[in-house]
């Protein structure tokens, strides 16, 4: 070790961009995480060149896990061009030289924000959620310390009340994403803000999911063939989004996440890359 | 498409750093030095220092340079660097009573023990725009004697001493503090079983820490939020603290070391300026000895009193609240500013997705109203 080196400019040096230590640190969290599938684990949570919000801690999940024979592809919303994928995808890349890809089937890392691929994940992928907010509680429970016994003693009664309310006054569960989940028949879990749509995908799922949250400094697992049950009473069941009708304007697609384009009408696709190949394989 | 529209985002990005960059370091006057920040903006650059955690001023000149006077982007500049190096040791505790002071005042008594040094301060400077004219050495009077001018207190040759001797224990003096104790005014919460200082940034605070993990937190918290913070307390919405009495105001060096691999012995490296405060609190809740004083302390790196003070308020405000309200959870998880500046920005990425989500909740909420209503109208049912 030598002084120039020690002085060397940020972000040249070390493979993946944090130091060793961190990384080590991070993927000893992410051990305990996948052990404990649901519990939220503590962690430093280094500051990152993204802002906190922006993904920093799927940033630092990825970064941790990543080595030179992985495949990366990072999403926004679904879409692999959207500003924000396309700015964690090169500070991935110019700090381990990994090769990137938009299709969900080629990637041995998926970093995403509010969604998963349309594609069935295969054992092996690792998905890396972003979270904003890792407490599933927080809407029923304001106090750290308090949240901290409730999960601890699996006395989720609150937010079960919260649930039966809700369905009292509005009629149906009024909860639209970062749907609440029970994993593994023991910690109740916050789907980052993925889509009910995408919930289920969870369920037993072949894939790693790892969720970094890096402002709230939490990272939590949700190991492979694990149950992700989401919180419903046996009478009124969890519904995912769906408009009688709807289809993509592009590919056709109505067994899909679709979101709205107000200005032609219609839906298309949020996962991209997936509605583009449809249309290729359509078009011979 | 595929991987071609995936640069499409990437493309705006480019186009939006040439936008900064050719703004930035566009336009007719000449580039900043380094060295004019650091000795033309020293507080905005002690602020930088401060909220990034890390004493380095040429790299925190060099942030506020890149981020074009934001303070806070500047400390995230400072912090992101701080990530990718090694920690390679941490130094032996140094007792803050190894201040070297540049200023130093007493409010508590007119005549404490040890000087009230006024230093450098606009406390009592009157806020008038001034007209521009520069005032380097050249226009300045003769140097002002005693606790004048100091024109950058990193470098101890301009020094505010005047050019004149002085005894070297008045920049070291006793604290009020001590006196009180002496008379037993003083609830002694002190201990001698405290533990290595709780590392915020290697360690996540929650509360139920300890107190040194919540002086790290404020000393690194960025300095609007402590302030309104205190200030929301004081005027009631969140609770309320008293206003203390300050017992020292100091500015200053402290020096750094740290133990020789070889040797063992403590190396001193440099010195790194804080500004420190300690906050008497007159105790008078029911089940408070109401016969002593009670004392917050603060204490951050550069020179910002405005954070120091608030700090030590709140220090000994969440002491006696005990964990009866949330004031230490507030303490604790909303006071850095890059967390929550970038949490609050964060809003401005693409919500479409969980937005799409949102508009199918209201129409099932819309339809389940309209099947309930022909139902209720049949039974007779009237609001």
């Amino acid at each position: 070790m030598t002084v120039a080196e020690l002085a060397a400019p940020a972000g040249t040096g070390e493979f993946g961009h944090l130091d060793e230590q961190s990384k080590r640190e991070i993927r000893n969290a992410l051990l305990t995480a996948v052990a404990v599938p649901g519990y939220q684990v503590p962690f430093a949570s280094r500051e990152m060149p993204v802002a906190r919000g922006w993904g920093s801690g799927g940033l630092q999940v990825t970064l941790a896990v990543i080595g030179p024979q992985d495949t990366i592809k990072v999403i926004d919303q679904g879409d692999d061009a959207g500003v924000n994928a396309a700015n964690l995808r090169r500070l991935i890349v110019a700090s381990t030289g990994v090769p990137d890809t938009t299709d969900a089937r080629a990637a041995s890392i998926i970093q995403t924000r509010h969604r998963i691929p349309e594609d069935p994940l295969a054992p092996g992928q690792i998905l890396v959620l972003q979270v904003p907010v890792p407490e599933p509680l927080r809407g029923v429970e304001r106090d750290m310390r308090e949240l901290r016994r409730m999960h601890a003693e699996a006395d989720y009664s609150k937010i079960w009340v919260s649930l039966y309310e809700d369905l009292v006054r509005n009629g149906v569960i009024t909860q639209s994403t970062g749907y609440p989940v029970l994993v593994g028949g023991r910690y109740v879990m916050a789907t980052t803000p993925i889509p009910r749509w995408d919930v289920p995908r969870l369920h037993q799922a072949g894939f790693l999911s790892l969720f970094g949250a890096g402002r709230e400094k939490r990272v939590y697992a949700v190991p492979p063939h694990t149950s992700v049950e989401p919180l419903a009473f046996e009478d009124v069941p969890f519904q995912v989004e769906r408009t009688e009708g709807a289809s993509c304007l592009l590919c056709g697609a109505a067994e899909a996440y679709l979101v709205e384009v107000p200005a032609r009408h219609g839906w298309i696709c949020s996962d991209t890359d997936w509605c583009w190949r449809r249309r290729e394989a359509a078009d011979g | 498409m595929g991987y071609a529209a995936a640069r499409g985002g990437l493309d705006a990005i480019l186009a939006a750093e040439e936008l900064m960059r050719a703004k930035r370091d566009g336009g007719t006057s000449p580039p900043l030095e380094i060295s004019q920040l650091t000795e033309r903006l020293n507080l905005a650059v002690d602020r930088v220092m401060g909220e990034a955690g890390l004493w380095a001023p040429d790299l925190a000149a060099r942030a506020l340079r890149q981020a074009e006077g934001d303070i806070i982007e500047a400390a995230h500049l400072l912090r992101a660097y701080r990530s990718t190096r090694p920690r390679l040791a941490a130094g032996p505790v140094t007792h803050a009573d190894e201040i070297e002071v540049l200023r130093r005042i007493v409010p508590a008594y007119r005549v404490p023990p040890g000087p009230q040094l006024l230093g450098r301060t606009l406390d009592y400077v009157g806020r008038l725009l001034d007209d521009g004219t520069p005032s380097g050495p050249a226009h300045r009077p003769a140097a002002a004697g005693g606790n004048g001018q100091v024109s950058h207190p990193d470098h101890p040759a301009t020094a505010d001493t005047g050019g004149q001797a002085e005894d070297p224990a008045r920049r070291r003096p006793g604290r009020l503090l001590d006196l009180l104790r002496g008379q037993g005014m003083i609830r002694d919460r002190r201990r001698d079983d405290d533990p290595e200082p709780h590392d915020v940034t290697r360690e996540p605070v929650r509360p139920g820490v300890p107190r040194s993990a919540r002086l790290s937190v404020m000393a690194r918290a960025e300095t609007g939020a402590l302030v309104n913070l205190w200030y929301r307390n004081i005027l009631g919405p969140d609770g309320y603290i008293h206003e203390i009495t300050l017992g020292e105001v100091r500015h200053g060096r402290l020096p750094v070391r740290v133990t020789h691999p070889v040797t063992g012995q403590p190396v001193r490296l440099g010195s790194v300026r804080v500004t420190e405060v300690e906050a008497i609190e007159d105790l008078d809740g029911p089940d408070e000895d109401r016969g002593v004083f009670d004392v917050g302390y603060g204490l951050c790196l550069g020179h910002n009193e405005r954070k120091a003070i608030a700090m030590a308020n709140l220090d000994i405000a969440v002491e006696r609240d005990g964990g009866q309200s949330g004031l230490e959870q507030s303490v604790l998880m909303t006071t850095d500013g890059l967390d929550a500046s970038g949490f609050l920005e964060h809003l401005k990425l693409p919500h479409y997705v969980t937005f799409r989500s949102m508009v199918d909740r209201k129409a099932a909420i819309r339809a389940a109203a309209e099947q309930q209503a022909p139902q209720q109208q049949a039974a007779g049912v009237t609001r």
